[in-house]
């Protein structure tokens, strides 16, 4: 369980080093893609399935699907994928800087403080992830509220942004 | 722009702030700042030209680090004392990262170096609104939370004020002058928030006043640069003789108002053994107090040559709502001798 832990992981860091190192947007979509999956791998280890089904769902298949199909909207016709030069030198400078973190900050294997959420199985009636959504509709529903309402926000400012074909704010629209 | 739209962005404003200032977990304040960043981008592209595109891009960029800043340092408070209480930060770490976070949303140097360029690609209404209102909910927090080390407001207090008194000597563009005139006036309220977070405040909301009657005579005016504030004397004469005391406000000079909190920093830094560090700083105001006063001079104290037909719109009334401009231009001017009664109202 500790080595998958780990390779998930390190699939992660891979993955956002692909998205970082500025490809195309296609191809970062898709290190976004690796990102997101390795770390609903993560939660699911950890004791949280319900989380890490809520962001499949909705960051992959809704928004990233979205990004996905705007990003193909730009298409250009000599995209940069991994193989260019300079995406490779940024990818190189990121895994530089990652293995100069780890070997300034890490050393010591931290398997031990590694706890899951549903640590405390035995002793509470509630599960860490289920528990959480269950007091944001109740306890926190004035804050759902207002997130609600800072996405309508998100969207009229979107829209703002965007209107007006040529003549408004953006010019390539 | 849409009513229907301006109203949900202004209301947006109105919510980030009041959600930051009456939060005391750190996600909601959080919160708050991001729907101040989110609702004000429409209103700084409604003139729908690249440059205000740009300033708006910049501006994005900058906030969106430093709330991502702020996230990453109050989940690894939650991380390493287990509370998300913003009073109870006790860990060096998370509240340095803070502090370095919120200073960078509101431009503090030497995390400044956006705020001239955003603030010249907008309009003036939008610069002000990104001048003054945009400064509370970050100061909020700020006022709440104990640094760990004293040196570092200290440090980003001189900073600021150096850069602010430097940078703005050779501009002549209203708008970027007022942007370090905004660094400048930020690094006096950072120096004294350890010792007297009153005295931040006061600071904060003269600062506010001053600034907003500025952005006011120049919106009247119609100016953004020197040059044609040199020759908007006719436009109102009777504001072109204020104008000086307000500018002369901001930059700090008895008997005016901004004077009270710059006599009030001074007096608690060499209270607080400091006395070095508050002769520096008086000596970096008199940076910023040269361009104000070059800016009196090309407006009111000198006449600049003009063609026959400038010297006529005196007499047509101006259509601008004149009120708020002369609220803030009374208080801007007149407020000193109310100094112990302001030092009473801003105690925390």
């Amino acid at each position: 369980m500790c080595f998958i832990m780990y390779l998930i992981l390190f699939c992660f860091v891979l993955g956002l080093v692909a998205v970082a190192s500025n490809p195309s947007p296609y191809f970062a979509a898709l290190g976004l893609v690796v990102v997101a999956g390795m770390g609903c791998g993560v939660l699911v280890g950890h004791g949280g399935p319900f989380l890490s089904l809520v962001l499949f769902l909705i960051y992959l298949g809704g928004m990233l699907v979205v990004f996905a199909y705007s990003a193909a909207l730009a298409a250009e016709p000599y995209p940069e994928a991994w193989g260019s030069w300079p995406v490779v030198v940024h990818m190189v400078v990121y895994m530089v800087g990652v293995v100069l973190a780890f070997v300034v900050f890490g050393g010591v294997w931290y398997e031990f403080s590694w706890v899951s959420v549903d640590e405390l199985g035995e002793f509470s009636v509630f599960r860490g992830d289920v528990g959480g959504v269950a007091l944001m509709y109740s306890s926190g529903g004035w804050m759902l509220i207002i997130s609600g309402w800072v996405l309508l926000l998100t969207l009229f400012v979107v829209l703002e942004l965007t209107r007006g074909l040529s003549r408004g704010a953006l010019r390539a629209v | 722009m849409n009513p229907y739209v301006l109203i949900t962005l202004l209301f947006g404003l109105g919510l980030g702030t009041t959600i930051t200032f009456t939060s005391s977990h750190w996600l909601l304040a959080w919160m708050g700042l991001e729907i101040n960043t989110l609702a004000i981008i429409p209103l700084m592209t409604q003139h729908h030209h690249p440059r205000a595109v740009e300033a708006t891009t910049k501006y994005f960029l900058t906030q969106a680090t430093a709330a991502a800043m702020l996230l990453f340092a109050s989940t690894t408070n939650a991380w390493l004392t287990g509370q998300w209480e913003i009073q109870q930060m006790t860990h060096p770490f998370p509240t340095t990262m803070i502090i370095l976070a919120l200073a960078l949303k509101v431009g503090l140097a030497p995390m400044h170096s956006w705020l001239p360029e955003v603030l010249q690609g907008l309009s003036l209404t939008t610069g002000l609104i990104l001048s003054t209102w945009q400064k509370l909910a970050p100061f909020a927090l700020l006022l709440q939370i104990q640094p760990a080390d004293p040196f570092i407001l200290i440090t980003l207090g001189l900073t600021s004020t150096l850069v602010g008194g430097w940078g703005g000597l050779n501009q002549t563009q209203l708008r970027k002058i007022l942007a370090y005139s905004s660094i400048a006036h930020l690094g006096w309220m950072m120096l004294i928030l350890q010792f007297s977070p009153t005295i931040t405040l006061l600071t904060l909301i003269t600062y506010l006043l001053m600034t907003t009657s500025t952005f006011l005579v120049f919106k009247l005016n119609k100016a953004t640069n020197i040059a044609t504030l040199a020759i908007s004397w006719t436009k109102t004469p009777a504001l072109t003789s204020l104008t000086p005391l307000i500018l002369l406000s901001l930059g700090g000079l008895p008997p005016l108002t901004g004077f009270m909190p710059k006599w009030l920093i001074l007096q608690e830094l060499t209270k607080q053994d400091l006395s070095t560090l508050a002769t520096l700083t008086a000596l970096t105001a008199l940076l910023s107090l040269f361009f104000y006063l070059r800016l009196s001079y090309a407006m009111a104290l000198t006449l600049s040559p003009n063609n026959a037909t400038g010297t006529t719109p005196w007499r047509l009334s101006s259509t601008q709502s004149n009120l708020p401009l002369a609220l803030s231009t009374t208080t801007s001017i007149l407020l000193l001798p109310l100094a112990p009664a302001a030092m009473a109202l801003f105690t925390p």
